[in-house]
């Protein structure tokens, strides 16, 4: 009965924590842990070499028996506005004490009130006589989930007490921007942050966040884009571009996501206000914030609120003028340069992420305001992050063509050592397409001869191809490849003069469905520098090998008859309607072919469903390729939002079991279900020569800061030449593959070798990776599923 | 000492809009006709009026003032800089401070006011603090304009649900005349002119018992020059401040130079990005349509200056050269600055410019495209 007390608590605590948004962000109370048998004792490995680590972990220190007290307050007669319940109870500081939490109903106190029941008298301003009950409702103690998100308030508050800036869900310093003018951005720095219990103490996880705010309005930004593109593409580029992003308004401190542009409305155009009147934007702001709107001819930015109170949908619409955007676009993301100079401000090396955070708790340890409410609560930290040690895999050895070779742990990659050696599976290119602008037959030419010179070694054979010269459109690209292609057609390549992305799409689009045949497009200028143009030609050429089904490399996989699948999904923020999950799964013992599939959603619609689907046909192909069933499957789940995670392990997870029980009745394989999560906020250092350092590939992290009720491990797999790298989260949400941890860390370690796309080692396993890239290319590209003749080739890479 | 509840609670006769927004909305139109600087709300409870003043353009100053703390700390968040104050920083500039502290003390601090506003201030204080009062805010502080308003006892009747006084914490209501002669000796005595008015008018027929909310504006009568009486003034404080907030403002060198910079590199790049797609292209036709006024402006601007040769931008082999007077001849970047010294010495080492210093200089060796 405390289990269902607690959660109701839960329910209860809104404490206005901004927005009403009462989302269980760190997953609390999903306990997958203990329904595994074999990992109740220990869920660690041992393999490896041990090293020396420190995190962005705080201990939090709390009096002994420190417990928090959730009182029920009933009035008699009831009152109904939230804030005269709070001030007639606040009548009675000197009974409750001067440190509280009241969200209306529910207060919190730090200290026992002498009854279980306190009945206290308040009157009201037109001297309305009310009896307040205050009963006892629950202890809690340090360790329960509502004090857990109890803990997370009172330190927003704190960070608000430092007059940080909230922005999203993060806290950030106004006062010291760095501001990069070459591209009107300004980088704030601030902290993410987060209390949670992990394997032994509750502790603070806290990071250095960027966020990325922009010094024009959305409708500069509009004008820009109209100078750009002309009238005829401006209002889809404006979607495009605009559509999904978040912006701050002048007047008020919220941040909106832009879900829609009404072009037929303007800010002369008329709201309803709630008291039922009817305004027009011009007059409101004008009323409301004095401020004056000067273009009365834009559109108006329409934001859906999600969730509020009592599951009310509405729209909020927007000036242009009045708002101004965060964060980055897909195109600003795509500009190198930009990139690079955002780069120098927030990719900060490891010593200098710890020194920034390390700021961070100085001001907390330093305000006498912040001390102070910490000390009325009890609580306190260690201003030391915590200190453990970890282990360092060993390194993979890298198989190709009887050949085995040892990489640079350093590097993480085996460019080097693989060239000239050839490919496990090199498929020869007896018949091809080469297409190019008139501008480009140079650079077509350079392709071709580069190609030549680097293929044989690798054992490609290839033949020369059908050269065709196109006029730079879509529809004359589109017509070449529905002339030319015959049956006999292994691969076609694209040269295209620019990055645009309508003719991308449009030859990807009929290539993977109407006629399915892998395609490779370049973009003429990466193919302008003599200096780089056998590393791409190399590239292209791998790269079209996986595409036609060829092999690269392999590690060694100790286990049998096993299938490994891996599922991504992408949101489509576009057209906002879709979300695509791809799903990925091996057909063969090395793991070197893959089949895919993808699901194709709509909003509102779940994507398991589509998901069961394809694990039946994976299945039906495994056999095929094998003669058998797998006796293992692993499922690796990328995509996993904040919060989702009681979704997936109660809804997909006995999906996914459903469908292997439809196969047969006496096949049960088992089954391991590991959730990927690549945005975590923990930061790992490893502690080499009094310095803070990176870790080194391999570091696998699965004590202290992991959580008890899970079965889960970190992983850093892959390496940065700037900044810090970002550990990999991976959660066995369900496992009968009643395989020793240390097992299924080392076979995760080796899937971030297989990922064809990059001679290295990746941040997750391969099959996420190509997950991902499927649903990358359906969701920016084609918008269906591709057509299954593609199924067994890596055509989306 | 919350305004917005009490009409909530007692209201059977409805105002609308409620009369709470309604005193708000007469202090806010007298901000707007006497365009005061400096304006401290006193006993400013949840801050809300000080909230609603934040937004008149012509304020720099703003304080509040309240006997409790913990009913201002709710929501004096609420008045700091929100991000778009700093990403887009305003030509004024404002400081908002919070003070904790009794009308019937004198402090230093709230010296030097264009107008003071006593909101449903003075029925909540005891018989020794409104002795007080008249001194500390009309002797001491002694603003141009002083706004009290306070409940009218002659409308409780029409509210049904008032037993003695609106509020538990009322130590007083007043009838119009006993108002009218507190406010005609203050005002007497302290050299200030005073009119009556009001919000919350009566019901058709009962015009005779007169506003809801009574309120006297108190104009002083010589406008003194502040200096020389707050010399003699005592200089001790005694509030407490609980809040600060100084918003970004253009006139603060740092935040100017930052406007520039970014200005200064924004427009260089538009003149740029035409001048080389009319490289690329030949002379396009100049898109026309009607959501492109800056563009406009753009192509306005530079028609103009073709006439004076060493205004017009160009390409010297890998670098584009756009002088410095056709940047400063954007108005935005010409109201920024002011002068083109200034121009010159704000961006000074921040910008890459040509060697004599009379140009924005790109280099385009490694453009993209």
């Amino acid at each position: 009965t405390i289990g269902l007390q607690v959660s109701s608590g839960l329910q209860d605590l809104s404490l206005r924590d901004r927005g009403g948004r009462r989302r269980d962000f760190h997953d609390l109370g999903v306990n997958t842990r203990q329904a595994m048998v074999h990992v109740q004792e220990s869920k660690t490995g041992f393999s490896g070499k041990m090293i020396k680590l420190t995190t962005n972990h705080f201990r939090l220190t709390s009096r002994p028996h420190w417990a928090l007290y959730q009182y029920h307050v009933a009035y008699s007669p009831e009152m109904e506005a939230r804030r005269l319940r709070s001030a007639l109870l606040f009548q009675h500081e000197e009974t409750i004490g001067k440190t509280h939490a009241f969200d209306g109903s529910v207060l919190f106190l730090p200290k026992k009130l002498d009854n279980k029941v306190t009945e206290l008298f308040s009157r009201t301003r037109n001297g309305e006589d009310v009896r307040i009950t205050v009963t006892l409702t629950n202890e809690l103690p340090p360790t329960s989930p509502t004090c857990l998100q109890f803990y997370n308030i009172i330190f927003r508050r704190l960070l608000k007490m430092l007059n940080l800036q909230q922005i999203g869900r993060n806290y950030y310093n106004p006062s010291d921007p760095v501001s990069i003018p070459n591209h009107r951005l300004m980088v704030w720095l601030g902290f993410t942050s987060s209390i949670l219990q992990y394997e032994e103490n509750i502790m603070l996880c806290a990071d250095v966040s960027h966020k990325v705010l922009r010094g024009e309005t959305v409708l500069d930004t509009m004008h820009s884009l109209h100078s750009q593109v002309g009238e005829e593409r401006f209002r889809d580029t404006c979607a495009k571009e605009l559509i999904g992003l978040i912006v701050l308004t002048k007047y008020n401190n919220r941040t909106y996501r832009i879900d829609d542009i009404d072009w037929d409305n303007n800010p002369k155009g008329t709201f309803r206000k709630s008291d039922g009147s009817e305004m027009t934007f011009v007059e409101y702001y004008k009323k409301q914030y004095n401020i004056e709107i000067s273009d009365w001819m834009q559109p108006v930015l329409i934001s859906q609120m999600k969730r509020r109170r009592g599951n009310i949908q509405g729209s909020v619409a927007l000036i242009p003028e009045l708002c101004s955007l965060t964060g980055l676009t897909d195109k600003m993301r795509s500009d190198f340069n930009m990139m690079k100079d955002l780069a120098i401000h927030t990719r900060l090396p490891p010593e200098q992420r710890q020194r920034e955070l390390g700021r961070l708790l100085n001001y907390i340890q330093k305000d006498d305001n912040v001390q102070k409410e910490l000390r009325n609560w009890g609580l306190s930290f260690d201003y030391k992050s915590v200190s453990f040690t970890g282990r360092v895999v060993q390194g993979e050895k890298i198989l190709q063509s009887g050949a085995m070779f040892d990489y640079n742990p350093q590097f993480a990659d085996w460019t080097k050592e693989t060239r000239g050696v050839p490919l496990i599976r090199a498929v020869p290119v007896d018949s091809w397409l080469l297409i190019y602008t008139r501008r480009n037959y140079d650079v077509a030419n350079t392709l071709l001869q580069s190609l030549f010179k680097v293929t044989p070694s690798m054992g490609i054979r290839m033949n020369k191809p059908n050269m065709i010269e196109v006029d730079d459109r879509t529809e004359a690209y589109l017509r070449v490849l529905q002339q030319r292609i015959t049956p006999d057609t292994n691969i076609v390549v694209c040269i295209l003069s620019s990055s645009r992305k309508d003719k991308y799409d449009a030859i990807k689009k009929y290539l993977c469905t109407d006629c399915p045949i892998p395609s490779q497009c370049v973009l003429a200028r990466t193919l302008t520098k003599p200096q780089t143009i056998m590393t791409v030609a190399t590239k292209i050429a791998l790269q079209m090998n996986c595409k036609m089904g060829g092999e690269l490399w392999s590690v060694e996989i100790p286990l049998k008859q096993v299938m490994i699948v891996g599922i991504d999904c992408y949101h489509d923020t576009v057209s906002g309607k879709q979300s695509i999950a791809g799903f990925v799964a091996s057909l063969n013992q090395t793991m070197t072919r893959w089949f895919s599939r993808c699901v194709v959603q709509s909003r509102g619609q779940e994507l398991v469903d589509g998901i069961k689907a394809c694990l039946q046909t994976a299945l039906r192909n495994w056999s095929k390729w094998n003669k058998c069933l797998p006796s293992r499957i692993f499922v690796y789940r990328d995509g996993v939002g904040d919060g989702q995670l009681n979704t997936l392990v109660n809804y997909e997870v006995p999906q996914f079991l459903d469908c292997l029980k439809s196969i047969g009745t006496d096949y049960s394989p088992r089954l391991t279900v590991i959730v990927v999560k690549k945005r975590v906020s923990a930061r790992f250092f490893a502690e080499i020569g009094g310095g803070l350092r990176n870790p080194p590939p391999g570091t696998v992290v699965d004590t202290v800061v992991t959580r008890p009720e899970w079965y889960d491990f970190f992983v850093v797999s892959q390496t940065v030449k700037n900044g810090c790298v970002a550990p990999t989260h991976y959660n066995v949400v369900y496992d009968t593959s009643q395989l020793k941890p240390d097992h299924v860390q080392r076979l995760t370690y080796k899937l971030c070798h297989m990922y064809y796309n990059w001679s290295g080692i990746i941040r997750v396993p391969a099959p996420c990776q190509y997950a991902h890239k499927l649903a990358f290319l359906v969701g920016q590209s084609i918008h269906r599923e591709p057509n299954l003749m593609l199924s067994d080739r890596l055509y989306y890479l | 000492m919350d305004k917005s509840f009490q009409e909530e609670f007692t209201q059977i006769i409805k105002f609308q809009p409620p009369l709470y927004k309604q005193r708000y909305q007469f202090v806010k139109d007298l901000v707007e006709k006497y365009k005061p600087k400096k304006v401290a709300d006193l006993g400013c409870a949840d801050c809300s009026l000080l909230w609603m003043l934040k937004f008149c353009s012509c304020i720099e100053v703003l304080a509040g003032l309240d006997i409790c703390a913990n009913v201002m700390k709710e929501k004096m968040h609420t008045l700091s800089p929100l991000p778009v104050d700093y990403l887009q920083p305003s030509e004024r500039s404002l400081t908002v401070t919070l003070h904790h502290g009794s009308v019937a003390h004198k402090d230093p601090c709230m010296l030097g006011f264009d107008l003071v506003t006593c909101i449903e201030l003075i029925e909540h204080l005891e018989e020794s603090e409104l002795k007080k009062f008249p001194e500390v805010v009309f002797g001491f502080m002694a603003p141009s304009i002083v706004v009290i308003s306070t409940p009218n006892s002659e409308f409780n009747p029409l509210l049904p649900r008032v037993m003695l006084y609106r509020h538990p914490d009322h130590k007083f209501e007043w009838s119009q005349a006993e108002f009218q002669s507190w406010a005609l000796e203050t005002a007497r005595c302290y050299n200030y002119s005073v009119e009556f008015t009001g919000v919350g008018h009566p019901p058709t027929g009962m015009e005779k018992v007169g506003f809801c909310t009574q309120i006297g504006v108190f104009v002083r009568k010589c406008p003194q020059t502040g200096e020389s009486v707050q010399s003699e003034k005592p200089t001790e404080a005694v509030y407490k401040t609980v809040f600060k907030a100084v918003y970004p403002s253009l006139k603060d060198e740092k935040y100017l130079q930052n406007a520039v910079i970014s200005e200064v590199i924004f427009t260089a790049q538009i003149i740029k990005h035409r001048l080389m797609s009319k490289r690329k292209d030949g002379d396009d036709p100049e898109r026309k349509s009607k959501f492109q006024p800056s563009m406009d402006y753009v192509s306005d601007c530079l028609g103009k200056l073709v006439v004076e040769r060493n205004m017009e931008p160009f390409v010297s082999g890998n670098e584009v050269y756009i002088p410095l007077a056709t940047i400063f001849s954007f108005p935005k970047v010409n109201r920024l600055c002011g002068t083109f010294e200034k121009l010159c010495k704000l961006i000074a080492g921040k910008v890459t410019l040509s060697s004599d210093g009379s140009a924005v200089m790109f280099n385009i060796e490694h453009e993209n495209e």
